[in-house]
């Protein structure tokens, strides 16, 4: 199964304010430790809500409204998604990995095809396909 | 420039409720126009967080805690990570997408980081840490 692990924002993230550099070396050991366990699929980074904007979908309307944004901790700083056996594999992971201060960590399940069941039509399946392998190609 | 773009939860899609035929396949259709277009890098959609748990780091403290969680339209639903020309480009990308939920809803748009972004605190050790986990982690597994 597939699990994203959202790490949330503090106000120094927010503020801009570069990892300690003894931190950031031992986030790129963790990185490593998670590529040869063969768990990691992406990591990254995101600018602060201040480089960001949201835009708010109502009928027809669209609406853009600039960062920054309030909810420091309810907002995402970055991202890994992981290959894991299970949930707790993932939740044994996180528990190592070397943040410093206070820090949250959310981890959601990712949806897989399977679990939209019946609704996927063999072919919708198929194209589905189709649009992977069309987008693997390209992203090599 | 690459960016992530985040669909925000609703009461709908914490609830698990499925998407209509008519969204499956507008989404469908959108999702190809993207990856036509050389912008699509990869994408997903989130499960409720009442599957999710929050892992709490308080110096060599660790708690878990299962969720579902309380701040609903804080909560990410889905995401998309996007290679486009400029931040514009993805807004206007954004702006053709088909509204994600029944109702109104919310899409952020955020830059991700680039080595060169850290500055001063990159080492050669972790330049080359940062571009062996590029190479690994390009692509969407």
């Amino acid at each position: 199964m597939r699990v994203m692990v959202l790490v949330k924002a503090s106000k120094d993230s927010e503020a801009g304010v570069m990892p300690d550099p003894d931190v950031f070396a031992k986030m790129g050991v963790y990185n490593e430790e998670l590529i040869k366990a063969g768990i990691l699929l992406a990591a990254e980074g995101l600018h602060p809500t201040s480089k960001g904007l949201r835009m708010r979908f109502s009928g027809s309307e669209r609406t853009i409204t600039d960062g920054p944004f309030a909810e420091t901790k309810e907002l995402l700083a970055g991202f890994w998604l992981w290959q894991v056996k299970s949930f707790d594999e993932a939740v044994e992971w996180l528990k190592r990995a070397p943040f410093d201060g206070n820090t949250e960590i959310e981890l959601r399940p990712v949806f897989e095809m399977e679990e939209f069941g019946e609704m996927v039509s063999p072919e919708r399946r198929e194209r589905k396909e189709h649009l992977r392998a069309e987008f693997e190609k390209r992203t090599g | 420039m690459r960016f992530m773009v985040m669909v925000k939860a609703t009461q709908d899609s914490e609830a698990g409720a499925p998407p209509t035929q008519e969204l499956l396949d507008a989404m469908m259709a959108y999702n190809e126009e993207l990856v036509k277009a050389g912008i699509m890098k990869g994408g997903d959609g989130l499960q409720p967080s009442s599957k999710g748990a929050r892992v709490q780091f308080d110096g060599t403290k660790r708690s878990v805690v299962d969720g579902p969680f309380a701040e609903t339209k804080e909560l990410v639903a889905g995401y998309w990570l996007w290679e486009c020309a400029s931040l514009d480009e993805a807004i206007a990308w954004v702006k053709r997408c088909p509204n994600p939920m029944p109702g109104p809803s919310e899409i952020e748009i955020r830059p991700l980081f680039e080595l060169a972004d850290f500055g001063e605190i990159v080492t050669p050790e972790t330049a080359a840490q940062w571009d062996r986990l590029k190479a690994e982690a390009g692509g969407q597994g």
